[in-house]
């Protein structure tokens, strides 16, 4: 198991390398650069800031020094927010997503399992239809839909939450439930599939041969074998909602790190697109990681070596 | 078992309004029977977006000018009717008081003897000095520095930035800008340059106090760290959420009413007019396309508040590409395009019909010049023809060029029905990504594209010369005219105000006579405003906010 962690850390490193480049390359491809205004900038001011941020330096050149001070833990200087460090204008975003992300993902798994495995117990009843009625509509509205609605309903109607900003905990609910809608109402409906085929299974019908009670067939042998698609798709979903969406987190002004990549692709400031890409791809990677562990410790048919 | 879940259910239906309601509504409970004196003075605006820096030497956007105007004064400042005024100067410079030399070369500034910074120490003419050759150093890279290449040496330490650091030390010490002692202040120029006070009303020469920035490097303008000589200083700064101010209580001149101001950042219009009726903000932006509903609205219709601005909006051509490098075709489709219709439908009545280039509010602004390529199908098919297109025949492909935003695209698709309507012409829409639009733009590799231009001061030559003049900065249509670029540099450098603004009319009228632009409106700011805030006197350049020039006027009476 520990060789296993270590080849995969390894890769994560070739995996990052490629990233950047892939990444680093693509930024200078795409017409308009940092310093591209509507209000043209004269050009001796555009040298000036080429000269400034190395951007007047061969192209690989510019890779190299940047993959040499990553290595030593400095992602370089913002070109939109010229005083900030890009390490620190990251550092103070990704509390905040990870922490909505977090909630959210919580949010998503305390309602969707609930809610799938009420529905696979007694399907067909009235709790299986409002179930499937939950996955299907949740499914389908996009999460800025169900965030302007909340905002119109909980906000400008009923006066009871804060739009947007962060730092309350009143300012989390809304943006958390936006966020969670999907994921939950997915993982409602793998659960609910996942369960319906294990009470099928041989082995259900065993353990209640065996005279065990409902209560222990159902933590014992049901859920714990019902949840490994779940889990499957919690890891991507984690990944996903950790990434942050630039959606959820521009609309309710959310201070997070989708917000300042999409800023940072609008302006074209290639040491903000580097930092978060290089974020997110750690960050999948590392969830894979220990969604793959924790299949092993889920399924102890699955083996590692 | 269901009827537990329906009893669980109808019990969170009935407390969770409790909780959440006994969490908020506790800021519109004191608003007592006449304490106005009481009233907290706060004030909540939505500077949507976190600016980039609030550096004054090298700050550019609204965004960011909204922030500098309330921590730092500079030397001179504009009134609210956009007259120049002394600020930190004693008096404006001008001949007769001797600031002025007779040449026009020599400015002279003295410094108030009482202004002070946030902490207490004097500002001297050499926090001027310092702060002006930083702006100028090509090491800071100030986006404004051009500005200011009139001054002497300025465009050459502008241009080392490659230098040795003993040539930039000479080159530095070489810009015509002294302290010639704490309280004088010389500036020579290269050339005349009537309007150069106005330059020196912007934000880029406001005072920075050296020793902070030497002691926190970039790190100078956070909260804590930052030292100003403004009305107020910056008490938190949450990136990319909000940041508040509270009154500097060393302010050296009249103290503003209001004590906090709190700039919050919504990026979603939408969101700000929520964050507005909920209660969050005292003022909002009203969303492009929803102005007529609010106009309706019983409550919000009367709390509407409109500025005009300095900023107009056109589409350019680009005079080198056919079918547009002929001229009878670009006044064909001046005339086919319904400016008013434009405004009414498109821009929900926000905003003035523009016929020529330099706005209404504005020296040069000639209410009569445009007016013979107005909306006129008769005139523009004619129009047309004569260049060679009768009924649109023969006429190549033509294409329009924007950056892809959802206020453009309703305009791309307004042009497209007017060409179609008036003329039957196809017009191919080309939306781009906005960053990509300007190197297109700005690369002269579009045919026709939107654009539009605030002013930076209000003076024509701050409208002309750099969009009209042959290579200039900002001059994307491609237009070249002789007449008009030796009108313009005589005008640049005049001193007698009359026949410069004479020489700069001129200028214009040859510049709409070529018609490399078809000028399509004046912005027009709209605002939601609550009705207790007093005295907000928005001018036609404010910042990122409406009214923020003059935000120490503002006070809240309950």
């Amino acid at each position: 198991m520990g060789k296993y962690i270590l080849r995969r850390i390894l890769w994560l490193g070739l995996v990052l390398l490629a990233v950047s480049f892939i990444t680093f390359s693509l930024m200078h491809l795409v017409p308009g650069g940092p310093w591209d205004r509507e209000k043209e900038l004269a050009p001796q001011i555009v040298e000036n800031l080429n000269i400034k941020y190395g951007l007047d330096k061969p192209f690989y050149e510019q890779y190299i020094n940047y993959v040499w001070n990553a290595l030593h833990g400095d992602l370089g200087v913002s070109y939109k927010y010229q005083d900030r460090s890009v390490t620190e204008i990251i550092g103070t975003g990704l509390p905040i997503t990870a922490t909505l992300g977090v909630i959210a993902f919580i949010l998503a798994l305390v309602i969707g399992i609930p809610l799938g495995m009420a529905a696979a117990l007694k399907q067909n009843s009235v709790i299986d239809y409002v179930a499937v009625v939950f996955s299907t509509v949740f499914a389908s509205i996009p999460g800025f839909v169900l965030g302007i609605l909340l905002v119109i309903i909980f906000s400008v109607w009923l006066h009871w939450l804060p739009t947007s900003g962060w730092g309350d905990w009143r300012q989390i609910i809304m943006p958390a439930f936006s966020l969670a809608a999907l994921p939950a109402a997915y993982t409602a409906r793998i659960t609910r599939a996942s369960m319906l085929e294990v009470v099928r299974q041989d082995y259900i019908r065993t353990a209640r041969a065996k005279g065990l009670s409902e209560r222990i067939i159902l933590s014992r042998h049901t859920l714990r074998n019902a949840l490994i698609p779940v889990v499957t798709v919690a890891g991507p979903e984690l990944a996903f909602l950790i990434a942050g969406s630039f959606i959820i987190e521009n609309i309710f002004s959310i201070p997070g790190v989708g917000r300042l990549f999409v800023q940072g692709v609008f302006a074209r400031d290639y040491g903000l697109i580097m930092g978060t890409i290089l974020f997110y791809a750690f960050a999948v990677a590392i969830i894979n990681l220990i969604v793959d562990i924790m299949y092993g410790w889920i399924d102890p048919r699955i083996r590692y070596d | 078992m269901k009827g537990k879940l329906l009893y669980l259910l109808a019990a969170l239906l009935i407390i969770v309004p409790i909780v959440f309601s006994g969490c908020t509504s506790d800021d519109n409970d004191d608003d007592g029977d006449d304490g106005t004196v009481t009233t907290p003075q706060v004030f909540r605006v939505n500077l949507a977006g976190e600016p980039n820096t609030i550096d004054p030497n090298k700050a550019s956007w609204a965004t960011e000018r909204s922030v500098i105007m309330l921590l730092f004064v500079g030397l001179l400042d504009f009134n609210s009717d956009l007259s120049l005024k002394a600020a930190c100067a004693q008096e404006i410079p001008t001949v007769a008081n001797g600031g002025i030399s007779a040449d026009g070369l020599t400015y002279t500034f003295k410094v108030k003897s009482n202004v002070t910074w946030s902490d207490g120490s004097k500002v001297t003419a050499h926090d001027f000095e310092y702060s002006i050759k930083r702006m100028l150093d090509p090491d800071t890279a100030a986006e404004y520095a051009s500005f200011y290449f009139d001054i002497v040496g300025a465009a050459a330490f502008n241009a080392a930035a490659s230098a040795d650091a003993a040539t930039k030390t000479a080159l530095r010490n070489a810009v015509g800008v002294t302290a010639v002692d704490d309280t004088s202040l010389r500036i020579t120029l290269a050339q005349t340059r009537p309007t150069f006070l106005s330059i020196m009303a912007l934000w880029p020469t406001s005072p920075v106090k050296e020793s902070v920035i030497t002691a926190k490097g970039n790190l100078w303008t956070e909260a804590g760290n930052l030292i100003g000589n403004g009305p107020y200083t910056l008490k938190e700064w949450v990136h990319q959420d909000h940041m508040t101010f509270t009154l500097n209580t060393n302010y050296w001149d009249t103290k503003p009413t209001l004590t906090e101001i709190k700039y919050l950042m919504i990026l979603d219009a939408t969101q700000e007019l929520s964050a507005y009726k909920n209660g969050e903000l005292d003022m909002a932006r009203v969303p492009v396309g929803t102005e007529t509903a609010t106009l309706a609205d019983p409550v919000y219709g009367k709390q509407v508040v409109r500025n005009n601005d300095l900023t107009t909006f056109a589409f350019q051509f680009n005079v080198n590409k056919a079918p547009f490098d002929n001229l009878l075709v670009r006044e064909a489709m001046s005339c086919a395009i319904d400016r008013v219709a434009f405004v009414e439908q498109v821009r929900g009545g926000v905003g003035t019909p523009a016929y020529s280039w330099i706005p209404p509010g504005m020296p040069g602004y000639d209410a009569d010049l445009g007016k013979d390529f107005a909306f006129n199908v008769t005139k523009a098919k004619q129009l047309l023809a004569d260049a060679g297109y009768p009924n649109g025949v023969g006429m190549p492909e033509l294409k329009f060029q924007y950056a892809d935003t959802a206020s453009n695209r309703t305009i791309a698709q307004f042009l497209q029905a007017q060409l179609k309507t008036n003329l039957n012409l196809d017009l191919t829409l080309e939306p781009m990504e906005p960053a990509a639009f300007s190197a297109f733009v700005n690369s002269e590799q579009h045919t026709w594209a939107w654009f539009g231009w605030g002013a930076d001061y209000p003076d024509p030559d701050n409208w002309l010369p750099d969009l009209f003049g042959t290579g200039g900065g900002n001059n994307h249509t491609g237009y070249s005219n002789p007449a008009f670029d030796t009108l313009a540099r005589q005008a640049m450098m005049e001193l007698d105000n009359t026949l410069r603004l004479q020489m700069w009319a001129q200028a214009q009228e040859i510049v709409m006579a070529d018609m490399p632009i078809v000028t399509m409106f004046y912005r027009e700011r709209f605002y939601v405003v609550q009705s207790y805030v007093k005295g907000l006197e928005p001018t036609g350049m404010d910042g990122g906010i409406m009214g923020d020039t003059s935000l120490v006027n503002v006070s809240i009476v309950k």
